[in-house]
């Protein structure tokens, strides 16, 4: 009985410590990043930002390791400048940059995550603090709030279904908190309306950009022109 | 029927023959080619001034400096040229012949006074319409073959709102519709002042000041402002705006349409009330 016990309770400590283990999470999601050396997929955009309004709009994506993502569609858009879709992969594949600590754990979409912290090792760095939630059973991100020195913070929400395997989503909702856009009455030469009431400018709101993905084409080695060609 | 189109024909060819006339096209190519060259300069300076405020947070990608950009920007620079340079032609379309003394000549055709003065006022209208179809082809056509077709980046005071290329055409025609029915405003106002004055200056000068008066007075916001505002000509004819919003606020366009040609009827029938009893002396 009691060497079942020892047994019953040593997988259990190994288990903890895997769980626990942030460096083993990252291992696990880094092998999931690297398998994935490009990709393409149509993309859905859809926009709520504070000031801003713009209809939905489709284009194609396109992106190869490590950082090289790229939005082909026909008109203007707003992504934002800390893009988790271009530069989080290559945000935790360089393992010697970063320090990484389990600060706690959710359940987000019904899965038990770790909330793994990744703090940059030299102060220069453009990245002040990281937090991915990953799923401690599969490892897949399905939260981020990264803040950085000069673009604020910016959160994110990750959906899977069928490309979970390669840590590629279904659907991301980008969150960013900003002030309402202001343009003056002399700018926008909008006489005859009254200005807006200066407290609201200021109050801080979040705006969320949603993109949904969907026929996804990984690894087909297309050319890098595709990356800097405009859409007819 | 025919006196009256012979009347007409006499009166266009009167309008579009004078030096001032000229100078209205001349000045909207001008102020187009100007514009084109200054965005074409140092346009992404200039836009940055706009999107500076969301450049820490967000990459704005796509065309921003296209041709429909470039007419939007026109067509605000123009609100208050525009009605000036009509007003420089039917502001003495009556007054000037009465002070040339050239009227008395004119009201010896067999044709009544109400249809010289109708006559006059179409000629008036038909130069506008002229106008606005040169902006139009500078200010849009021009534009759009220098920076090209793409996205509307409307500003407003509210924010901005982009509108798809795709679905842009239409605004346009109906924007330059209704700047023709606004500036038609203008030029029954001049109609009616140079029907009331005998000389050719003063109908001139009194609808330009009545324009920069009502768009100083839309400029600002204050509570005694607020309450004259919907009662300005000026205030109505900027509704061409409200096309480039999302959604379109069809209501309050039809409104702002249906009290410019209320404007345009009173202005026109006070016009023909003096002109009918006016005593030509001269």
């Amino acid at each position: 009985m009691k060497q079942f016990l020892l047994i019953v309770l040593s997988f259990f400590c190994l288990h903890v410590s895997a769980t626990d283990d942030p460096k083993m999470l990252i291992r696990e999601l880094n092998k999931k990043f690297r398998a994935v050396q490009d990709y393409t997929a149509r993309v859905r955009m859809e926009f709520d930002i504070p000031g801003v309004k713009m209809n939905t709009m489709n284009g194609k994506v396109f992106f190869k390791r490590p950082d090289r993502f790229r939005i082909r569609t026909k008109g203007i858009f707003f992504l934002p400048k800390q893009n988790p879709m271009q530069n989080m992969s290559s945000m935790l594949l360089d393992t010697n940059s970063y320090t990484s600590i389990i600060s706690g754990y959710e359940v987000v979409n019904n899965k038990r995550c770790a909330i793994v912290n990744i703090i940059p090792l030299t102060s220069s760095n453009e990245l002040i603090l990281g937090k991915f939630w990953i799923d401690v059973k599969d490892p897949k991100v399905y939260k981020t709030q990264i803040t950085t020195r000069n673009n604020g913070t910016i959160d994110t929400e990750s959906f899977y279904s069928t490309n979970s395997s390669v840590n590629l989503p279904d659907k991301v909702v980008i969150m960013i908190e900003t002030k309402k856009i202001r343009m003056s009455k002399m700018m926008s030469a909008d006489i005859g309306r009254k200005s807006q009431d200066k407290a609201k400018l200021d109050e801080v709101e979040t705006g969320t950009i949603t993109l949904s993905f969907s026929g996804y084409k990984i690894n087909t080695r297309f050319p890098d022109s595709e990356l800097e060609r405009n859409e007819d | 029927m025919r006196e009256f189109i012979a009347i007409l024909q006499n009166e266009l060819i009167k309008t579009i023959r004078r030096p001032r006339s000229f100078i209205g096209f001349i000045v909207i190519a001008f102020i187009c080619l100007m514009l084109q060259g200054a965005f074409y300069q140092d346009g992404k300076e200039i836009m940055s001034a706009v999107t500076g405020q969301f450049d820490n947070l967000f990459n704005i990608q796509g065309n921003i400096l296209n041709g429909n950009l470039i007419c939007f920007i026109v067509l605000q620079t123009l609100i208050v040229q525009m009605p000036l340079l009509v007003a420089f032609v039917t502001g003495d379309l009556i007054s000037g012949e009465t002070a040339s003394g050239s009227i008395r000549f004119l009201l010896t055709t067999p044709a009544g006074r109400t249809k010289v003065l109708i006559a006059k006022w179409l000629s008036g209208l038909m130069y506008t319409l002229l106008l606005l179809l040169l902006l139009g082809i500078f200010a849009l056509f021009v534009s759009r073959a220098i920076f090209g077709v793409g996205d509307l980046m409307a500003l407003n005071s509210e924010g901005l709102t982009i509108i798809r290329a795709d679905d842009i055409n239409w605004r346009w025609g109906l924007a330059f519709l209704i700047a023709f029915l606004s500036l038609s405003v203008v030029a029954s106002l001049g109609t009616m002042l140079s029907c009331i004055m005998d000389n050719s200056i003063t109908p001139i000068v009194t609808v330009m000041a009545t324009i920069i008066i009502f768009t100083i007075i839309g400029m600002f916001d204050m509570k005694t402002f607020d309450v004259i505002k919907p009662f300005l000509f000026t205030t109505h004819m900027i509704s061409w705006r409200s096309l480039f919003e999302d959604p379109v606020p069809v209501k309050s366009i039809i409104i702002s349409c249906s009290i410019l040609l209320l404007h345009i009827v009173s202005f026109l029938g006070v016009a023909i009330y003096y002109f009918k009893r006016k005593d030509i002396t001269t």
